[in-house]
């Protein structure tokens, strides 16, 4: 079984990898249009849109952002972070559960694309049961193929949290794991909570959809679907900044050669984002007719989140004063996390003011939002740990130059894709209908930093595999 | 002694060479902010001016197909199209002052980390501090500098959103009912358009409600979005200062047809608007009396009860009525002429139609003699008999 857990995170990460890439080119292929002018064309164009945004949406959120960190540094490391590798019983507590993690993930990936053959549906990522039940499309299949894929998230979770639990080496104490371990356990119990109840109200949806029974018809309130989905999602989709956290903190300590400052109080403020991120989804719901005063309430639970993360950017600041810092892919990759991350956060708060929260809550504005915590946060987080655990990992380096310029690419590429839909969304530019005139100039700049991220994408995945192949001409240890 | 005395000098010194940076940072982060503050405010200032030359525009009386043009776009600002109300400058004010505050801490923690990533690169592994106890102080600092953000954010933007809740008592009501692809607006004369009309410096409020999916009325120049839901009522109130045409769409991707959503707010002098509003309200201007009939069986409700295919509903289908002759419940033979017809609207059940239940509403005092002329003319075109000489109506 020895190297079993690195198996099974190398695979997540080809299918992630595969996933990232088919997301990134449904986005990319909708840009490709409105660049032809065939936005706001002939209805079947629209609707053509809709399908491409609702698959890049659920492929990105669900195979790709949701999964990303557990599924591949989590099975990559967790085992040696808790200090059990290397010993009688080395590697996950739960073996067989991480290969049925992996096989549900792959079929509900597969079901998922199926049902494009089947009938493209175009409800959005966020499955309106209003559109969900009433539209076209093969949406049992996609409510299917997603159950497994959620169905697979909670075996993920399980597994990391009895691991935790049991399989710590001899004398580690919770307080001894190392900041990475902290993340992943955390995300555990995101994934837990995601996985279950999503598997469960998806599973619903479908049988709404395919028996007409069930909790949901297209004439239930919006509102209901809307808080159970937000609830489930919210802290497995965009608060996996919690486990990107922890990785961040270790990759911190790390290049700094020095322990974290403030090592507790990380952990501690990264349990109290994690309780907060259950308690946040409502602000999702503001301005969609959401009881004003419960909106009020979710809006200030979701301010108390900047205490923690003001502590823990605290932490990496004295964690990085004095340290002797190696100069690298993966510090370029810190820098970058603070600031993409920074401006989710930034932007966060400004959705956080209630009255900015319900005129751009159905806005571009969001999905900026969401791409800057997904991509600038969680991705970026992925992509440090890759690099500074690949040598590790595979027993050699990638290739610094190269890794250090698709860091930069990365890092302007996102930028110049969705800081111009901040402003867009600030003008009222909802994501899915043909950009207003006067917008055309900010949606140029943006469609140019899609193709620089796309570039970007494409360099790391060939420098890690350059690396990769590398490491094969000479024996790798450990696996 | 002097070996600890030189170690506290250079822990001094590294303190003060971290303050240094802090300061540093911080400068470097105010100049950034005002350099793109000044880029994208520019636009800003210049629309500001705009509000103030209130533009009389020329409308024509029905809009129904409106070409939104690029001017709200054109003299719109780099990060906010202009405010055309005193909530969206109070939504604004709320924007400004949040992303100044946040984005100058944003500048500031990654500023520090650069500068300390510089400071400190390539030193030898021995030369790493270690971690002691975190500065009080410092931390301290963080969290409440945070914390005084976090309040900043919710009540900036409390007063502005509470506001939007509660309509002015007074506000003229204006009924929107959204279906895919598009959008009805019912003025307080019962006259419905597919834009919405509104006067300058009067609040209007909106009762908003969806025929099939889930929309958003979204007007980016009032700095509204608010839910359209099937199956519950929503409203939204403004009052407009700004009179000019803007952008009104629905922000929700509300299925087929969604893009189609995207009309026109359009914003009158008062004067103009009753003046718009008294000509639509007249259903009889620009209709034949046969037109007005027929928008009369829609609107008063007739269509409930009485089809125009021959099917039998509650009542007599209007197909082949009029000139007909008929037994009533008392075995009067009738004929449906104008006389009858009118007996019928204003005290219909008197003589019911054998087979039916005399169930009707008497619409006597609540509709016009002319509006009887107008359903009657109508009521002609559907019966072959309709040519027939009018009897003494």
């Amino acid at each position: 079984m020895d190297g079993h857990h690195r198996r099974i995170g190398a695979h997540f990460l080809g299918w992630i990898t595969g996933a990232f890439l088919l997301g990134v080119l449904l986005a990319a292929y909708v840009k490709i249009m409105a660049l032809g002018g065939s936005e706001g064309g002939p209805e079947g164009q629209t609707r053509l849109v809709r399908q491409l945004l609702t698959y890049h949406g659920l492929v990105m959120v669900f195979l790709c952002v949701v999964p990303a960190i557990p599924a591949i540094l989590g099975h990559f490391l967790l085992p040696g972070l808790l200090g059990a590798d290397g010993l009688s019983r080395p590697g996950l507590a739960l073996p067989g559960l991480a290969t049925a993690g992996l096989r549900l993930y792959a079929l509900g990936a597969i079901v998922l694309m199926l049902s494009v053959a089947r009938g493209a549906v175009a409800t959005g990522w966020t499955l309106s049961p209003s559109l969900a039940l009433v539209e076209g499309g093969a949406f049992t299949l996609v409510a299917v193929g997603l159950f497994l894929v959620a169905a697979s998230w909670f075996l993920i979770g399980v597994n990391f949290i009895v691991t935790v639990h049991h399989r710590r080496g001899a004398g580690v104490g919770f307080f001894d794991l190392p900041p990475a371990a902290w993340g992943i356990y955390l995300g555990a119990y995101q994934l837990v909570v995601a996985g279950i109840l999503f598997a469960i109200i998806v599973l619903y949806l479908a049988s709404a959809r395919a028996f007409g029974t069930g909790l949901f018809s297209d004439q239930t309130d919006p509102l209901i679907w809307q808080n159970y989905f937000w609830f489930a999602l919210r802290p497995a989709a965009v608060m996996a900044l919690v486990p990107a956290a922890g990785v961040m903190s270790e990759v911190i300590t790390r290049i700094s050669r020095k322990p974290l400052a403030a090592y507790r109080t990380v952990v501690w403020s990264l349990i109290a984002l994690l309780g907060l991120s259950f308690a946040g989804w409502g602000l999702h719901l503001v301005g969609r007719g959401q009881e004003p005063s419960l909106s009020f309430v979710f809006a200030v639970f979701n301010l108390l989140a900047v205490v923690p993360v003001a502590l823990i950017a605290y932490s990496w600041l004295a964690t990085l004063h004095r340290g002797a810092i190696v100069g690298g892919a993966a510090t370029t990759l810190v820098v970058a996390f603070m600031l993409q991350a920074g401006i989710g956060v930034l932007l966060g708060l400004l959705q956080s003011n209630l009255a900015l929260s319900s005129y751009l809550g159905e806005t571009i504005f969001a999905t900026a939002h969401l791409h800057y915590v997904l991509m600038g946060g969680v991705l970026t987080a992925l992509l440090a740990g890759l690099y500074h655990w690949w040598p590790e990992l595979i027993g050699a380096g990638a290739a610094e130059g190269g890794g250090r310029l698709a860091a930069y690419l990365y890092l302007i590429g996102l930028n110049l894709a969705f800081f111009p839909q901040i402003v867009m969304g600030l003008h009222g530019q909802p994501p899915s209908v043909p950009v207003a005139s006067g917008l055309v100039g900010w949606q140029t700049l943006s469609q140019a930093g899609m193709a620089l991220l796309i570039l970007a994408v494409i360099l790391i995945a060939v420098n890690l595999i350059a690396a990769l192949i590398r490491s094969r001409s000479a024996p790798v240890s450990g696996r | 002694m002097a070996e600890n005395q030189a170690e506290n000098r250079s822990a001094a010194g590294s303190h003060t060479g971290a303050i240094g940076t802090i300061v540093l940072s911080a400068l470097a982060g105010v100049v950034f902010l005002v350099a793109l503050g000044l880029f994208m405010q520019g636009g800003y200032l210049a629309s500001r001016q705009l509000e103030f030359e209130a533009k009389v525009l020329e409308a024509p009386d029905e809009i129904s197909t409106f070409i939104v043009t690029g001017r709200d776009a054109l003299s719109a600002t780099a990060w906010l199209p202009v405010p055309a109300s005193a909530h969206a400058q109070a939504v604004d004010r709320s924007f400004f002052g949040i992303y100044l505050a946040t984005a100058f801490a944003l500048i500031l923690v990654v500023g520090l980390a650069v500068a300390f990533i510089l400071q400190f690169k390539g030193r030898d592994k021995s030369e790493a501090g270690q971690a002691g106890p975190p500065n009080a102080l410092l931390q301290g600092g963080f969290v409440l500098a945070a914390v005084i953000l976090a309040v900043f954010v919710i009540a900036s933007g409390f007063g502005p959103w509470l506001d939007q809740e509660i309509a002015p008592w007074g506000s003229s009501v204006i009924t929107v009912t959204a279906r895919q692809g598009d959008w009805d607006f019912t003025y307080p004369g019962g006259h419905a358009a597919d834009t919405l009309h509104v006067p300058v410096g009067r609040p209007v409020q909106l009762f908003l409600s969806s025929e099939d999916t889930e929309h958003s009325l979204l007007i980016p120049a009032l700095r509204i979005n608010q839910a359209v839901l099937p199956g519950r009522q929503t409203q939204a109130w403004f009052t407009a200062m700004v009179a000019d045409t803007f952008a009104l769409l629905s922000g929700v991707p509300g299925g087929q047809d969604h893009a189609d959503m995207r009309t026109a707010l359009v914003v009158h002098p008062g004067p103009e608007y009753d003046a718009w509003l008294a000509a639509v309200s007249d259903i009889f201007s620009g209709r034949t009396l046969e037109q007005v009939g027929e928008l009369l069986y829609t609107r008063l409700g007739c269509k409930a009860c009485h089809t125009t295919d021959g099917n039998r509903l509650v009542g007599p289908s209007f197909l082949e009525l009029f000139g007909h002759e008929f037994d009533t419940r008392q075995g009067v033979r009738i004929t449906a002429d104008a006389a009858y017809i009118r007996e019928s609207i204003l005290e219909p059940n008197v003589s019911v139609i054998a087979g039916y239940e005399p169930v009707m509403t008497p619409y006597a005092g609540r509709i016009s003699d002319r509006e009887i002329e107008a359903l009657t003319a109508w009521l002609q075109t559907l019966s072959s008999l309709g040519a027939a000489p009018e009897g003494e109506g």
